[in-house]
């Protein structure tokens, strides 16, 4: 069997690439996607422990994160769109996205 | 009256059932009826329909639980009271305001009502994986209700910069819970505190991405940033909403989590508990200095009380420095006044953008002639958010200051120090307040025209006048419900 520390070093690696990514990034779609691969580090830990302590809860906790990433990135997609329609840009160091500071 | 006759099973549940059936079918009635009072009336009947099943369940003194997922005590029902009371004031200038969306209606208030079911699934759980669907489901209605104003570019910058950093505090928080998961093999938070029993690098990740996770949501610094922009962009009555309300729902988690997690006597609080509540401390401190001293250099009225509202969730993570039961009924009951405090102010702000009057602060000058009810109101409301006695700011953060320099049991506790500092805020925090103030009665405007605002937000604004007058001479009632709630949170 595989030992558990092979799927969390897997999770660790993806989290940090995401929130690498995340921070640098400027193509807010990007980002979305950089949030994704975060979520879905989290999701293996998840599935890493739940199949070791053999306990379903891990599981569960997936299914629900899962459906909850979906929305917030169906809402989060809606409104880029708006976004883009009124400021005809979805990069977020671009003046048109950056009116309101401090 | 029993509610258990009417709910059966579900009568923990009963308030977030009323309010989930009314959100599925609000745009059903949108659509059918096509006017938009009839919907409006149907949200506002069915918010005070949960707000009465609410309180009567309080005042019964109901507690129990559904389905293994919802418990109803004490505190529960105190919070599901403070959403409500959110929800309420909400609704009710939602049709009045001619900031809300016209064409989204059914959207709109079934967005509101959903965001609050959330946070009344925070309030009432006592699981992380109900905690994390709760505040998800509060996160992403209010994404979606920041960017419903959809013509307004200011909205839609604002609704970007929200789902990103929500989506990234949201990562956050699911990667430090699952680490706890598999540290104790379990997601209750009782059973979690107990469970851990030695210090490793694990449990420190857990406790850093939780909690910075969870400090994006409250606006705490340094994960501040998103909050002004949001407030600004947003709907005035959503401003509010997100201002009073989902802040609420953050710090109720923290309450939820940190102070099971961390009460006397549990096995985490020996391993941890002393460094987290160094680094709330810390945290506390830098997010009210940040909050008052970055809104003394604001000119949006909108904005500066997004940064007051910010140093308000600074004086109330103070609790989780304190970490006692007095310090939890004060931050209890400063969560309460703060709804009215702060609620109100964005109401009157909400009110002269229905009448024409822009949102920088040099825009109120003269507005004591205009409007003498209103610039009395919100002077009340941010002298009682600097905290000048009689009113129910300065109780409340009389309480909370007090809990910090302890000597209940005649000894000074070792948060000294973040009292200082928080009076000192207070007192920074008068200057701002007071530029509003002496805009609306000292300078003159260019023109004494009286201003005539829309009934509803005038019944809203006198709820909340009166709610800061009572609260700050009686607190007795209501201090005495946050002492049952914090009883019941620390065991």
């Amino acid at each position: 069997m595989i030992p558990i520390e092979y799927f969390l070093v897997l999770g660790a690696i993806l989290f940090a690439i995401g929130a690498y990514g995340a921070l640098t990034k400027s193509n807010a779609i990007i980002v979305l996607m950089c949030i994704e691969l975060m979520l879905n580090a989290a999701n293996i830990n998840f599935v890493a422990f739940g199949a070791f302590n053999a306990d379903v809860m891990g599981q569960a906790f997936v299914v629900m994160s899962i459906s909850v990433a979906a929305a917030e990135v169906a809402v989060g997609i809606a409104i880029l769109l708006n976004a883009y329609k009124l400021r005809k840009t979805t990069e977020l160091d671009d003046k048109q996205l950056r009116s309101m500071r401090w | 009256m029993d509610m258990t006759t009417i709910f059966g099973d579900y009568t923990a549940f009963a308030p977030m059932l009323i309010l989930m059936v009314s959100a599925l079918l609000l745009p059903g009635v949108q659509m059918l009826t096509k006017r938009r009072t009839v919907t409006w009336a149907f949200a506002f009947v069915m918010t005070i329909v949960a707000m009465a099943v609410n309180i009567i369940m309080l005042t019964g003194d109901f507690t129990g639980s559904s389905l293994g997922l919802v418990e109803y005590d004490g505190f529960t029902g105190l919070m599901n009271a403070l959403f409500l009371a959110v929800l309420f004031l909400a609704v009710l200038v939602s049709n009045a305001s001619v900031e809300t969306t016209r064409l989204h209606v059914g959207a709109y208030y079934a967005l509101m009502i959903g965001a609050t079911v959330g946070m009344m699934f925070v309030a009432s759980s006592s699981d992380l994986l109900t905690i994390f669907v709760g505040v998800e489901l509060t996160s992403i209605s209010s994404y979606a209700l920041v960017a419903l104003k959809r013509n307004d570019a200011r909205s839609a910058e604002a609704a970007v910069k929200y789902v990103i950093i929500g989506g990234m505090s949201t990562a956050l928080t699911l990667y430090g819970i699952s680490m706890l998961y598999g540290l104790t093999g379990t997601t209750v938070i009782a059973d979690i505190a107990n469970n851990l029993t030695e210090m490793n690098w694990m449990v420190a990740i857990a406790f850093i991405s939780m909690i910075a996770g969870y400090g994006f949501k409250i606006a705490a610094g340094p994960f501040h940033m998103w909050a002004p922009d949001v407030y600004e962009g947003a709907a005035t009555p959503v401003s509010m909403f997100l201002a009073t309300g989902s802040k609420k729902m953050g710090l109720a988690v923290f309450i939820q989590i940190f102070m099971v997690l961390f009460a006397a006597g549990t096995t985490c609080a020996d391993i941890i508990g002393e460094e987290v509540q160094y680094l709330f401390a810390i945290i506390a401190a830098i997010t009210m200095t940040v909050g008052n001293i970055v809104a003394i250099a604001q000119n949006n009225i909108k904005r500066m009380l997004a940064y007051s509202s910010i140093a308000q969730a600074g004086y109330i993570l103070i609790i989780l420095a304190v970490m006692n039961e007095y310090a939890l009924t004060a931050g209890l009951f400063h969560m309460i006044t703060h709804v009215f405090m702060k609620g109100g102010a964005f109401l009157i702000v909400g009110a002269l953008i229905c009448v024409g009057l822009g949102e920088k602060i040099s825009d109120y000058k003269g507005l004591a002639k205009r409007a003498p009810f209103l610039a009395f109101a919100m002077m009340l409301f941010l002298f009682s958010l600097a905290g000048i006695p009689p009113l129910a700011g300065f109780t409340s953060k009389f309480f909370l200051f007090s809990s910090a320099i302890g000597g209940v049991d005649g000894v000074t506790s070792q948060w000294v120090w973040l009292a200082f500092v928080a009076i000192l805020n207070s007192a920074i925090s008068l200057y701002y307040y007071a530029r509003v103030v002496k805009a609306m009665y000292i300078e003159k405007g260019t023109t004494t025209e009286k201003v005539k605002i829309p009934a509803a937000f005038m019944v809203a604004i006198v709820i909340c006048v009166l709610a800061v007058i009572v609260l700050g001479i009686f607190p007795d009632a209501v201090f005495e419900l946050c002492e049952g709630a914090a009883a019941v949170v620390m065991g």
